[in-house]
């Protein structure tokens, strides 16, 4: 039999756990078992539990057969989708790019929104100004957009007594105002 | 000084607050996908960016490889690293403050963790110092990010914020009345969690629990801050009003010096019986009915956990040997 968590290894260990009545069973081999914190004296049984195989979960309806089919790979690190399935764990930050429309589904599912609100990091911004064409060929947010976006960020440094990061964003609001 | 020798904000029933950040260097495959060299290449841009010649004094930087399992898994106990990071250390580096406020995981399921734990309930505080060490980073180092799905982790869980925020709370009298599972329904209604802090199961040891946010994607950090505080309080309000009905018992009023009397006598002292019974003095304490400090308390819980004896000790006790130290150190605190 085959481990339940990397599908490569031959399983050797054997885990069965009774948690209120509900009896739980994975094989593993020896590295996921050890990865999983299953080999040190007990202590792990309390405190393990394991991102990746709650997050393939989400996957499990993916179209996975399909996907394996697609030799389609991320680039850069090489992951292909069903790799992603399978770990539950993405490769690399291009790998969001690469499988955005196969990832969303399970993204809105997990979240139920699929739109970043929170802070961006300045230093983003600070690229977008430099790159204003790349930024427009994509239709990405409007200048209005980002000065607003921008001085939520400012209103959230203050409000954090971050006067120093305040203080640059100010000065890219600035500039994009002189754009316009 | 330590967040488990201090207390702050409704300290009688929140031990600490907890903030951690995920992020990821743009430019380098996340964790699974890196060999150990990559993951050195990862520690010395993040170590770069995080200690500079102001700030280095007040942390530490280490290497897992270079900690004994026991006393990573005591790091583990004291929340101050997540377990899986204990039980695998090539590659892994962790970034501590002296008074282990900080606690900066590198390569752990993303490069970066940041995580800040406060006493009491001091969510804003925590977040305002945990972004410090945000704002440093992407200073230094391009952070893995976009417009849409927000900063991006190897677990989609994270995506947006990547911000967990967390409460542990004691609440003796809720989960002896059987009133958090009603709870627990209520509250992943409103996109937060609660469970046992150490340990599954109905009644988690020491009737210490964790309420912390769930979704990252499509809320701003503050909104998040937000509602987990606002929730947090309503939790507190109800198990002060849980307390205030179990104090009026004075079969319960007895419990709790029977449980002192046995903490302060007894010759050897379990690490489940310890927390058990140290949940009811801590309540008596946190009441008015037993004069002990609450510090005092939160220290016993923290140290008292099986590693961190064993690392205290220098050696690898027994577990026996462990339940004698432990008996002795309890009464000696307990005055």
């Amino acid at each position: 039999m085959l481990c339940q968590n990397c599908q490569k290894n031959e399983a050797t260990t054997h885990i069965k756990r009774v948690i209120n009545g509900e009896t739980t069973e994975k094989h593993l081999c020896q590295s996921c078992a050890k990865k999983l914190g299953y080999d040190y004296d007990g202590f792990f049984d309390d405190f393990s539990f394991s991102i990746p195989n709650i997050f393939s979960g989400f996957f499990s309806d993916a179209p996975r057969a399909l996907a394996g089919l697609r030799a389609d790979r991320c680039e850069t690190c090489g992951s292909s989708f069903d790799d992603i399935i399978r770990t539950g764990m993405v490769g690399c930050a291009d790998c969001y790019e690469r499988f955005y429309d196969r990832l969303l589904p399970s993204i809105q599912r997990i979240h139920g929104r699929a739109k970043h609100a929170g802070r961006i990091p300045f230093t983003v911004t600070a690229e977008t100004e430099a790159q204003p064409k790349a930024q427009e060929a994509v239709a990405e947010p409007t200048t209005e957009e980002k000065i607003r976006r921008l001085q939520a960020d400012m209103q959230k440094a203050i409000d954090c007594q971050n006067f120093e990061q305040a203080a640059v964003l100010r000065d890219n609001i600035k500039a994009l105002r002189g754009e316009n | 000084m330590k967040w488990y020798e201090n207390t702050a904000g409704n300290g009688d029933i929140v031990l600490s607050t907890r903030i951690r950040l995920a992020r990821n260097l743009k430019n380098y495959p996340f964790p699974a996908r890196l060999s150990a060299d990559e993951k050195e290449k990862v520690n010395a841009v993040v170590k770069d960016a995080l200690l500079t010649e102001q700030n280095q004094a007040g942390f530490d930087y280490i290497k897992m490889e270079d900690l004994s399992s026991v006393e990573a898994v005591s790091l583990a106990e004291k929340h101050l690293i997540s377990p899986e990071f204990a039980s695998e250390n090539a590659g892994r580096a962790l970034i501590l403050s002296k008074d282990e406020d900080v606690s900066i995981m590198l390569n752990e399921e993303d490069h970066v963790r940041i995580q800040v734990i406060y006493p009491g309930l001091a969510l804003e505080e925590a977040y305002a110092r945990a972004l410090e060490f945000d704002t440093a980073l992407e200073q230094k180092a391009a952070v893995a990010f976009d417009e849409r799905l927000g900063y991006l982790t190897q677990c989609p869980t994270n995506l947006g914020t990547g911000l967990r925020a967390s409460v542990m709370l004691h609440l003796p009298a809720l989960s002896g009345s059987g009133a958090m599972r009603r709870l627990a329904t209520t509250i992943a209604k409103l996109g937060l969690t609660i469970r046992g802090a150490y340990g599954e199961g109905s009644r988690p040891v020491g009737d210490i629990f964790q309420l912390s946010n769930q979704v990252t994607l499509g809320i701003s950090e503050q909104a998040a801050l937000q509602n987990l505080n606002a929730i947090a309080l309503q939790v507190i309000a109800q198990e002060k009003n849980a307390r205030a009905a179990l104090l009026k018992d004075d079969t319960f009023i007895d419990r709790i010096w029977r449980a002192y009397g046995i903490l302060k006598s007894a010759h050897m002292l379990s690490c489940s019986e310890f927390t058990d019974l140290a949940s009811l003095v801590r309540l008596g304490a946190a009441e008015g009915v037993l004069d002990i400090s609450l510090p005092t308390l939160n220290r016993l819980l923290v140290e008292m956990q099986p590693a961190t004896i064993n690392v205290a000790e220098g050696r690898r006790c027994t577990a026996a040997e462990r339940d004698v130290i432990r008996a002795k150190a309890v009464k000696e605190a307990l005055g």
